[in-house]
């Protein structure tokens, strides 16, 4: 994590937003008698990256696809860039760009082909700019060749590419990590952190919260159509995290009772399957602390996991959501022992 | 116009706008080449001499017309679908609208490419015709003095717009049909059940079903009650409008085609 980059951007607890890049209020959206967005009320400053959370089933691909005009709310209102955008103004989206769900091309068409074709509808696009951004996405090499021949991870960097077609002040990117390899999505990563520190806003909707812990400055976290959480990442983590250790089978009540001094009230879980794993409720960077404390009571851990914190809070948020598939079992097998 | 000459680029680039063109003419130079052959042949009956009708020009000019608008009716109405239902199927409306493109713009000057491409497919497909007729007369031993006839050569430019205008309107039609449907495949084969549906329906609604789209079309270069070489099995067993009557309900029909294709795109939640 880097609260530094952050801090520097003087973005942190209680600091005024002085402007917002988007902004949603009492967004409701029904799919017959299902409601997928609930009154979702989201704030995201400018400049800054936005990480849009959520089980599967939440109201994610809602939201962006309301964002982009592709579908209509059936109550509430949409901000962008400062000003209203309904059915009517769609000329806001010149200064947005998106990738929704999986990238959309012309499969008979080279990527090159594809993006002229893409740059003719819309804002127009600068001479030059398809050249520039083939060359950022590292598939200048492969320009010329038909889509059908680029994997996912390509069709994923070609999708980015689209969406910056316009210069975009405001960034939609929905699971921009899906199919990139490791160096692709570092690659990303740097790109999109490059792109706020200019003054753009990206918005972020993943899955992967790892990613979005190292990429995001804010994170908003919806659940059942809601917002449930939303502020500057550090903030919301605060407090939150938990350890996992794993001691004899025999040790766990002695464990429990050393570990209580780290975490009291009741911050010291054992996973009651006699397996010996202990949950300790504290920030992941004191897992060291967990491990001496087992030490000078002498009992020695076999094993140790630091989970993410984002992931602490995103499921303790997320618990009651009925529409993710996250909580007890995961094609019919059973959870973890959170 | 940008949106215009992108679509038309896509076509050019598009192996459907080949492959249908190319079954188009194949069958197109089977058909000639096959009735020449055989009427040709001593002591062929009276009716299969009538077949060589097909090659004898000037007569030629307007039956190979005809076939374009009969045949080519079908692969108008598949080719128009595969365009529209692709744009929902793949996904690229989606991102032309999240791009704050106008839908309705979108659509109408995508059809207006797709109607360039089909004027131009129709003009090949009508110059291989003559072509492969020619052979044809030669083979049957056919005359081809009215091949340079000025009076038919005359309203050749008036027969062939009224063609383009004919089969543009079942290239629009299949068009609407696979943006209602939002499907590349629903939108194609729904098309085809169309079409026929609309020729198995002339044996039972014939008043009704002449003011149909693909028998609108044919009627509009056929001779009254003639019917055409329709290859769809119109034939003179049913009564065909007046040529311009028939385009009236071709324009009618065309333009209902589009007004629903827009207007159904832009009130569509477009999703996937």
């Amino acid at each position: 994590m880097a609260p530094d980059r952050r801090a520097s951007r003087g973005y942190s607890s209680g600091v005024t937003i002085d402007g917002l890049a988007l902004a949603t209020r009492g967004l409701v959206k029904r799919y017959g008698a299902r409601p997928a967005l609930a009154g979702l009320d989201l704030s995201v400053p400018s400049g800054v990256v936005y990480g849009f959370l959520g089980p599967n089933g939440a109201g994610k691909t809602t939201t962006m696809r309301l964002l982009t005009g592709l579908i209509h709310p059936d109550a509430g209102s949409i901000e962008v860039l400062g000003r209203p955008f309904g059915r009517g103004d769609r000329h806001r989206l010149f200064e947005v760009g998106a990738l929704i769900e999986s990238p959309s091309f012309y499969p008979y068409l080279s990527g090159l082909e594809n993006l002229r074709a893409l740059a003719a509808t819309g804002a127009p696009t600068p001479r030059g700019r398809i050249e520039e951004l083939l060359e950022l996405v590292g598939l200048r090499e492969r320009a010329r060749d038909k889509l059908q021949t680029y994997s996912l991870g390509m069709k994923q960097r070609l999708g980015i590419a689209a969406a910056l077609l316009g210069d975009p002040k405001l960034l939609l990117l929905d699971e921009p990590a899906n199919g990139l390899d490791p160096a692709g999505i570092v690659a990303m990563r740097e790109t999109l952190r490059h792109l706020a520190s200019t003054g753009k806003t990206v918005f972020v909707s993943s899955h992967v919260l790892g990613e979005v812990q190292q990429l995001a400055d804010v994170i908003g976290i919806i659940a059942s159509g809601r917002l449930v959480r939303e502020g500057p990442i550090e903030q919301l983590l605060q407090g939150e995290g938990e350890v996992r250790v794993r001691v004899a089978a025999d040790e766990v009540e002695p464990a429990r009772l050393a570990l209580a001094s780290l975490a009291p009230d009741g911050g010291v879980t054992a996973s009651g399957d006699d397996d010996g794993w202990l949950t300790v409720r504290i920030e992941t960077a004191r897992a060291a602390e967990v491990n001496r404390t087992l030490a000078e009571a002498g009992i020695y851990a076999s094993g140790l996991e630091a989970g993410s914190d984002l992931e602490s809070l995103f499921l303790e948020l997320t618990r009651g959501d009925g529409s993710g598939s996250h909580e007890g079992t995961f094609f019919g097998v059973a959870g973890g022992t959170r | 116009m940008r949106i215009f000459v992108a679509s038309l680029r896509k076509l050019v680039r598009r192996p459907a706008s080949f492959v249908i063109l190319g079954i188009l003419i194949g069958l197109l130079s089977l058909i000639l080449i096959a009735v020449a052959a055989t009427a040709s042949q001593p002591g062929a009956p009276e009716e299969q001499r009538a077949g060589l009708l097909l090659v004898t020009f000037p007569g030629a000019y307007t039956s190979i017309l005809s076939f374009i608008l009969g045949l080519g009716g079908l692969f108008a109405v598949i080719y128009g679908a595969a365009i529209a239902g692709s744009e929902w199927t793949w996904g690229t409306l989606k991102s032309a609208v999240a791009r704050g493109e106008s839908r309705s713009r979108y659509q109408l000057l995508s059809f207006a490419a797709i109607a360039l491409m089909i004027g131009i497919g129709m003009l090949i497909a009508f110059g291989a015709g003559i072509v492969v007729a020619v052979i044809g007369a030669n083979i049957a031993g056919v005359s081809r003095e009215g091949l340079s006839d000025a009076e038919t050569l005359g309203t050749l430019p008036e027969l062939l717009g009224r063609g383009w205008l004919a089969i543009v309107e079942v290239g629009a039609l299949g068009f609407a049909i696979a943006t209602l449907a939002r499907s590349q495949l629903a939108g194609i084969g729904a098309g085809i059940a169309f079409f026929f549906g609309e020729q198995f329906a002339t044996f039972f609604l014939s008043d009704i079903v002449k003011y149909m789209p693909f028998n609108a079309a044919n009627a509009v270069v056929a001779t009254p009650g003639e019917g055409g070489f329709s290859g769809g099995g119109g034939g003179s067993v049913i009564s065909s409008l007046e040529p311009n009557q028939a385009l009236l309900v071709v324009v009618a029909w065309l333009v209902g085609s589009l007004l629903v294709a827009t207007l159904f795109t832009e009130r569509a939640e477009i999703s996937g």
